[in-house]
């Protein structure tokens, strides 16, 4: 009796927590539809006037262009720089693995502020100025813990066998591991490539520091909007993103599931 | 032993070190076609090393391998054609039971229809055709075990090497799969080799077995003959039960030496000198109860008497504490019961002599 009691009181607890995270989201997507400049409820009616007026914001098209190039090339570098250092920890035969494992992952644990400033005094003297340049290298250092906790996770439960087994079987050294370990780690592969992704894509405290009058991220040319003109044409942009992002994980879902891509399941 | 120029496969003084330790130290082995060796040891003896040198998945300091007559020693292992079966099978885990078996004939680009023919033929072999769409979680570990091989026998290699293959299945499938690996075996007239420390296994499916031990092959030899004739004190103790008796050697003559133990005085064949140190032993199956078993008897009180369903084993604590085993019939074990004293006999000519070891390691 008080068994079932304490996990009803848990169900609800979850539910409400669930309702309250999701609730903001919800809140926003319906926003977007007012037909009003100003959001109010009860809503009054619908109406898709502000998903028509994204595309004319000030500026909009450079900053989704710089945002999806700069996440797409973070992830990718951070891919491959993150399978090599994840193969040399796995490998384990390195003095000092667990030490430069923990390097990889300590920008994680960083308020990105600080991040941010240490950044721009860093690039500074370095005589960094280009802001493309150093925007990618800032998210670079963002996207690459993601993907290095990812895949060291990913390859500590991969059998290097594998890789022997697939060269006597008449694979050169890269064959092998394009044909063998890439596909067995294709879960870990998505999941790294996702989180990187998303990390890199809606950055706003350490782009801030980094980018200049013309060069901006979507992040940071959106709150400009939102101190411009606080319009419903925000809530719509932002319910795209957020529908992308639910189409992303739902077709990463049927390709290797999201219970492997967690890592709680077989 | 083999004849050089009949060998299929050929290893000559391979060794192997990993920083200071030495792995394998001047290793030689012949391997005639068709033939299958086990190489059997305790862990750490070498015979994985030995395995991934011949496959070219470790590459030796010093020697030559050679297989039909072409020297591999330098030749990276996809160009070896060499089959191998890991102890984990390591199938690929995101591909079909057909997708596995036929990753080596699609690395080598053949064309479909007889890659389709070539799969369909190695999983034919190994009685699993029924399963060639499904993925490989879904495989037992006896099926994973019959897939790694059949994936292995797809390409057609020159030699099959097994590492442990059997050790990761439970005993009855174990015994099942050694009669079957050696049907299949046979059939193709595939050479092997066959790593393990389990010596039932060296000894029911090999057609010799060498023995290792700190990267040496103690003998190469048939079954029988390891264990009839080991040509060594750690072949004897490693494969099989025996009573080892130590003493002095008394007197030699001519091949045969007298021993001189707390539990008496024994005659083996053997070279040793009078004075040295020596070790006489035998199987337990060549003693009776009894004077007329053979030339050396001893006598004691029975330990322990362990029932063995046709045969019993029974252990004799001889002078000083020394054991002796006994594999008896079931008539000869019928009237002995614990404490009571006992008579064993064996024959000379079944009583090895080997010099005592320096010191004890």
């Amino acid at each position: 009796m008080s068994a079932r009691f304490a996990i009803a009181i848990a169900w609800t607890a979850a539910i409400l927590a669930a309702a309250f995270l999701l609730l903001p989201l919800a809140v926003i997507a319906a926003a977007s539809f007012s037909p009003t400049p100003v959001f109010d409820l009860p809503i009054t009616g619908a109406s898709l006037r502000w998903y028509g007026r994204i595309g004319s914001l000030d500026g909009f098209w450079p900053a989704l262009g710089l945002s999806l190039m700069i996440a797409c090339v973070a992830t990718v570098v951070s891919l491959i720089l993150g399978t090599v250092a994840a193969i040399a920890i796995a490998q384990g035969r390195m003095p000092g693995a667990e030490a430069i494992s923990t390097a990889l992952v300590a920008p994680l644990m960083l308020p990105g502020l600080v991040l941010g400033i240490a950044l721009l005094n860093y690039f500074r003297a370095l005589g960094l100025t280009a802001t493309t340049t150093s925007l990618l290298l800032a998210h670079l250092i963002i996207t690459l813990p993601y993907v290095a906790r990812t895949m060291i996770a990913g390859l500590a439960r991969f059998d290097f066998t594998l890789i022997e087994a697939a060269r006597t079987l008449g694979c050169s050294w890269h064959q092998a591991i394009l044909k063998v370990m890439v596909p067995a780690l294709a879960p870990s592969y998505l999941t790294a490539a996702l989180f990187s992704f998303l990390a890199s894509f809606d950055n706003y405290p350490v782009s801030i520091f980094l980018t200049d009058a013309r060069t901006k991220t979507l992040p940071i040319k959106m709150l400009q909007y939102i101190d411009e003109a606080p319009d419903p044409t925000i809530a719509a942009l932002s319910t795209l993103i957020l529908l992308a992002t639910i189409l992303l994980l739902f077709v990463s879902d049927r390709v290797v599931g999201l219970h492997r891509m967690a890592g709680t399941g077989e | 032993m083999i004849d050089g120029t009949a060998a299929h496969l050929v290893v000559s003084g391979i060794t192997k070190r990993f920083a200071a330790l030495t792995v394998l130290d001047r290793v030689d082995l012949a391997i005639a076609r068709g033939e299958l060796v086990t190489l059997l040891g305790p862990s750490g003896c070498g015979k994985t090393t030995l395995l991934r040198l011949v496959a070219g998945l470790t590459l030796p300091d010093n020697g030559h391998i050679t297989i039909a007559g072409r020297d591999l020693t330098k030749v990276p292992p996809h160009r070896r054609n060499v089959g191998v079966v890991f102890q984990s099978y390591a199938l690929f885990p995101h591909l079909t039971v057909a997708g596995n078996v036929a990753f080596g004939l699609n690395v080598r680009r053949r064309p479909k229809s007889e890659v389709a023919a070539a799969v369909h033929r190695a999983l034919q072999l190994v009685h699993l055709e029924h399963l060639a769409e499904r993925p490989i979680a879904a495989l037992s570990g006896g099926q994973q075990q019959r897939i790694a091989l059949a994936r292995a026998l797809a390409v057609e290699p020159d030699v099959l090497l097994f590492d442990e293959a059997l050790s990761a299945l439970d005993r009855n499938l174990r015994e099942e799969m050694q009669i079957e690996l050696r049907r299949i075996l046979r059939e193709i007239g595939a050479t092997a080799i066959f790593v393990t420390h389990d010596q039932d296994e060296a000894l029911t499916m090999s057609d010799r077995i060498a023995v290792m031990n700190h990267g040496r092959i103690e003998q190469c030899a048939r079954p029988r003959e390891i264990y009839t004739r080991p040509a060594s004190l750690f072949t004897l103790q490693f494969v099989g039960l025996s009573s080892r008796i130590a003493g002095t050697v008394a007197a030699s003559d001519n091949g045969r030496i007298q021993v001189e133990t707390p539990v008496g005085r024994f005659e083996a064949a053997g070279t040793l000198a009078p004075g040295d140190r020596a070790i006489v032993a035998t199987r337990p199956e060549y003693l009776r109860v009894g004077s007329d078993g053979g030339g050396n008897t001893a006598t004691g009180t029975i330990r322990t008497i362990v029932y063995q369903g046709s045969r019993c084993l029974v252990d004799v604590e001889a002078a000083s504490g020394q054991s002796l085993l006994a594999s008896l019939s079931g008539d000869q074990a019928a009237d002995l019961s614990t404490g009571a004293p006992i008579r064993l006999s064996w024959p000379v000519t079944e009583t090895f002599a080997f010099p005592a070891p320096e010191a004890r390691p």
